[in-house]
């Protein structure tokens, strides 16, 4: 929807400051009631969702023009939603997750990305991912795993790796552990291996539509050559590409994310724990797998008026809020766990802080980045954890590299590796 | 106009590069629609505050000195903010600078044996009451909602809300404060002035808190507060809210030492009576007339859909065809919000005694529907945290009050059916929110030993649509036309046309000064003129600061 089809939100935005906050309801202490990273960071109003608002609207009647200023305001926004679930506690017709994505389409539109996004998007569209690796070694994470290559093979299950997962090597254990995982279970799960495309997702978030549109196109086609009817993917990003953004483009595939799946096979005994871990954990909900791994809701509908002046849609539009997201499979696992004792922090579920690496923000501004993820360090240390757990490897690249930075001795893990060690 | 650069650079130099701004779009992010909330002198359609000249982050006392100083010497305006929820916070004029007291937003203390709590101006009160709770204290929340500045309601507003009937007026609550003055002079007022710490207001120490809040609050007129003590009440609740549900209907289920009820009258006398028997018997931890703001034929309605996390506005006008919906909203068209907090079992069964004493001796009733376990825990939930005021502009975007009549309960009681009335007409026109003419909410008890209560009329409205904004402008004049016909006085809705005009921007003198003549103690204002004289010499803060020179008459 063009920028200029938020005219009436831009209008209708109280500018209250509600988008700054966690929901109030929820705030336990003054050091963990803040919800959006980038005006924590920056401070300026234009740094939230309401000066986001009110930025957009002075740049589409010209009362202002692009700058360094504007290009910081618009991509220092992760896109990490908690600004969309604290405004959707009072409103029903603001969508500003929406448009501040709208916004950044605008500003890639008219030239205004950022460099550091350009050379990520140059190298993708030569190596297909965003890691600016060879494409070469996409599939080096699975060397030696029996599984089926599904670029060659048919199979009705696809494990997507993700960008991050097939290059980090501290990281892609935890993709071998899935599959593992998997098969152990009963899975016949394949990959794609060194065909493997990029999603896209993390390219949309800084801005690049187009280019999305082209991956989650190639991305569609290739699953159904090789018959895939579900993707199951440990990466958050990649989880919300395809669970909310690909249906847009006709994607019909079941969507799982790796815990969602793992949760199921533990219920169903076909994971059996075995072992101890003896640990206190707090887990951190990814914000694309927590609030905004709502399923899509196909919605083609006009705006209309009730009882004089109360806006409602015709038909009734789907609130995308965060109460629908992914949040129990992930600690109904953590609590089968033998040894493993929970204890969540005060910014959980809907309501989570972002790790920081969303939106382009950790290629773009990198301290920045790493000074949102060493928010989310000291709230898991302030409740006397030993591991910080996700279920994104953005995330946990983040977190690595922030609680290395503060000195911190928190333990960093994705919950499959976890789930790995007890059985 | 851009600042000079010589200036703009001393600003820079004081805060930090990353702390000063004058790119045009970011200034754009400091402006406030006139067709929104809290205008009280529209609203006009596509009109905001002026743009500032730039945009100042500064991080301690001894930086707003050095910004003010600055301010003076090249007869700048500046104009402090905290959390920006009215346009009282924003330039009045062009070529002003805007602090943004954001940075400065730490609770420096809270002093659990003497009850109170040192704030800076960005401290809010969901944060405060949250540090608090952890003690066994509490903070009265201003009627704004606890995304608001504490700082701000009680040394620049009037700090009304809730809780006023247990936790007082937050310009009541107003201990020691450290005050910028319009010079850039440091002034400690009340015992801090005098070595003697935060706790009085008045003394020993300078008393100086009618000066530097002058009528109902300077309101970022008259220089910048940078700290605050504010008083604390007892709080016999947990140490953090166990708060369940999922968005938006998250609820809290307290220990048995709280109650919140809603609670009808069959008459506006009635409701009155019991009004001032609560105040009179000293129960209640706070009482509100909270969920009329929808309005009177909406408010439960809104309820089941607030109640229910499937449920969106789109469900609105099925609800209402709900036979039970029907009966549960005639059943409380004249009711109110009351939670009751004991401090211990003893003292809690008394209060309910005494409040089911109250309904029996004015005919009311508790409004069951209301009062089922999740509804009512979402009820003390939204009135404990005060979390939810964004919902007046759930509509159509927009609202403000008409009326707002500050009296005793009989005061409201008197001309709730009459402003309802008036509204209903205009709702029939389709400008507003169709919402049955009484949408009138506020708070019931407070200072004055009476019951004091201070109900606007809410009015929704969408600022996007030119008809709407313009039609909602029509009933306010009417509103003001009939309040000064029926000798109310004029309502809320224009209680800032004396200071902001049509466009955002100060009102011309000669329109102050008829306004200010025409009000029953104009006297007040010539006093706040010659203590701006004093104290503001070089005139830099807006018109918020009300004044009327001796010339005039």
């Amino acid at each position: 929807m063009p920028l200029e089809d938020f005219a009436a939100e831009m209008d209708r935005c109280s500018q209250c400051s509600y988008c700054k906050w966690i929901p109030f309801d929820q705030v336990r202490s003054w050091r963990f009631a803040k919800n959006c990273p980038s005006v924590s960071y920056y401070n300026f109003n234009s740094y939230s969702a309401r000066g986001r608002y009110a930025v957009a609207r002075s740049l589409i009647r010209g009362q202002s023009g692009y700058s360094d200023t504007v290009r910081d305001i618009v991509f220092t926004c992760m896109t990490c939603g908690s600004c969309d679930v604290s405004c959707k506690v009072c409103r029903y017709n603001l969508e500003p997750l929406e448009m501040v994505r709208e916004l950044k389409f605008r500003l890639v539109e008219d030239g205004q990305g950022l460099e550091a996004h350009r050379a990520i998007i140059q190298s993708l569209d030569r190596e297909q991912n965003t890691m600016q690796r060879p494409r070469s070694g996409r599939g080096d994470w699975a060397d030696g795993l029996d599984v089926r290559r599904l670029a060659s093979e048919k199979g009705k299950v696809l494990f997507h790796a993700g960008c991050r997962l097939s290059y980090d090597e501290d990281l892609q254990q935890s993709a071998r552990a899935a599959v593992d995982l998997f098969r152990k279970a009963g899975v016949d799960v394949g990959i794609m291996g060194e065909q493997e495309m990029c999603c896209g997702g993390r390219i949309y978030a800084m801005g690049y539509r187009e280019e999305f549109a082209r991956f989650a196109r190639a991305n569609m086609a290739a699953w159904a050559r090789a018959g895939v009817e579900t993707i199951v993917t440990s990466c958050a990003d990649g989880y919300h590409a395809f669970k909310r953004l690909y249906p847009q483009l006709g994607s019909g595939v079941q969507v799982l994310h790796t815990v969602e799946f793992l949760a199921r096979l533990i219920q169903e005994k076909k994971i059996v724990f075995r072992l101890e871990v003896p640990m206190t954990v707090t887990y951190h909900d990814p914000c694309h797998l927590g609030r905004q791994g709502e399923p899509y809701v196909p919605w083609d509908g006009v705006e209309k008026k009730i009882k004089g002046q109360i806006v409602v849609y015709e038909p009734e539009r789907p609130r995308y809020n965060g109460a629908w997201g992914v949040y129990d499979p992930p600690r109904e696992i953590l609590r089968s766990i033998p040894g493993v004792e929970l204890v969540e922090m005060e910014r959980i579920r809907e309501y989570s802080w972002c790790c920081g690496a969303g939106g382009g923000v950790r290629e773009a501004y990198p301290e920045y980045s790493q000074w949102t993820a060493g928010e989310r360090i000291s709230e898991a240390i302030a409740t006397g954890a030993e591991a910080l757990v996700t279920a994104c490897p953005w995330c946990e690249r983040n977190f690595q590299d922030a609680a290395g930075t503060m000195g911190e001795p928190m333990q960093v893990y994705d919950l499959v590796e976890l789930v790995q060690k007890a059985v | 106009m851009a600042l000079p650069k010589e200036v703009y650079k001393a600003l820079k130099d004081i805060v930090g590069s990353e702390n000063i701004s004058d790119d045009p779009a970011l200034l754009d992010s400091y402006r406030y629609s006139l067709a929104h909330t809290a205008i009280h002198l529209g609203p006009y359609y596509d009109t905001f505050t002026p743009r500032g000249a730039a945009v100042l982050l500064p991080g301690s006392t001894g930086e707003v000195q050095a910004i003010v100083r600055l301010c003076n010497e090249h007869k700048i305006k500046f104009k402090a903010s905290s959390t920006f929820w009215s346009a009282q916070g924003y330039p009045s004029e062009d070529d002003t600078i805007q602090l943004d007291m954001r940075r400065m937003d730490r609770i420096l203390e809270i002093d659990e044996r003497n009850m109170f709590a040192v704030v800076e101006p960005g401290v809010i009160g969901a944060t405060l009451q949250a540090e608090a709770m952890k003690v066994g204290l509490n903070t009265h929340i201003a009627g704004s909602g606890c995304s608001c500045s504490v700082l701000a309601g009680a040394t620049s507003y009037f700090g009304s809300g809730p809780s006023n009937l247990y936790g007082g007026w937050h310009y009541e609550n107003l201990l020691g404060a450290e005050w910028v003055m319009p010079t850039g002079d440091l002034f400690r007022i009340g015992s801090l002035g005098s070595g003697c710490g935060w706790f009085c207001g008045e003394g020993p120490g300078p008393s100086m808190r009618g000066i530097a809040r002058g009528f109902l609050g300077a309101k970022g007129a008259m220089g910048v507060f940078t700290k605050c003590a504010i008083k604390l009440f007892a709080w016999p609740g947990p140490e953090s809210l166990p708060v369940e549900g999922t968005v938006p209907a998250y609820r809290v289920s307290l220990p048995d030492n709280f109650r919140a009820y809603t609670v009808a009258f069959p008459s506006w006398k009635a409701w009155a009576d019991a009004a001032y028997l609560i105040w009179d018997t000293g129960i209640g931890y706070l009482a509100h007339r909270q969920f009329n703001m929808f309005g009177r034929e909406l408010k439960y309605a809104m309820v089941k859909i607030l109640t229910d996390p499937s449920k969106t506005l789109g469900d609105l006008e099925e609800l209402l065809e709900d036979p039970e919906v029907q009966r549960v909203t005639e059943a409380s068209k004249r009711d109110f919000q009351i939670v009751l907090a004991g401090m211990t079992p003893r003292d809690l069964a008394w209060q309910e005694r005494a409040f089911d004493e109250i309904l029996a001796r004015t005919a009311g009733w508790k409004v069951e529907a209301m009062n089922q376990p999740d509804v009512a825990d979402w009820s003390l939930l939204y009135l404990l945290r005060l979390g939810h005021k964004n919902l007046n502009l759930v509509f159509g975007g927009s609202y403000d009050g008409c009326f707002g009549l500050l009296g005793t309960a009989d005061y409201g009681t008197t001309h709730v059916e009459e402003s309802g009335q008036l509204k209903k007409e205009w709702e029939e026109q389709g400008a507003v929110v169709q919402a049955g003419g009484d949408c009138t909410m506020g708070p019931i008890g407070g200072q004055g030993g009476g019951g004091t209560c201070l109900w606007e009329n809410f009015t929704c409205f969408d600022p996007y649509e030119r008809e709407s904004v313009e039609g909602t402008r029509a009933l306010f004049d009417a509103a003001t036309k009939l309040g000064l016909a029926r000798g109310w006085g004029v309502g809320m809705e224009k209680w800032n046309a004396q200071c902001r005009g049509p466009d955002g921007r100060t009102t011309p003198k000669e329109e102050r000064d008829r306004i200010h003549l025409s009000a029953p103690q104009p006297s007040v204002f010539r006093y706040q003129h010659k203590i701006r004289r004093a104290f503001n010499p070089n005139d830099l803060g807006d018109a918020y600061y009300e004044t009327l020179d001796d010339e005039a008459d």
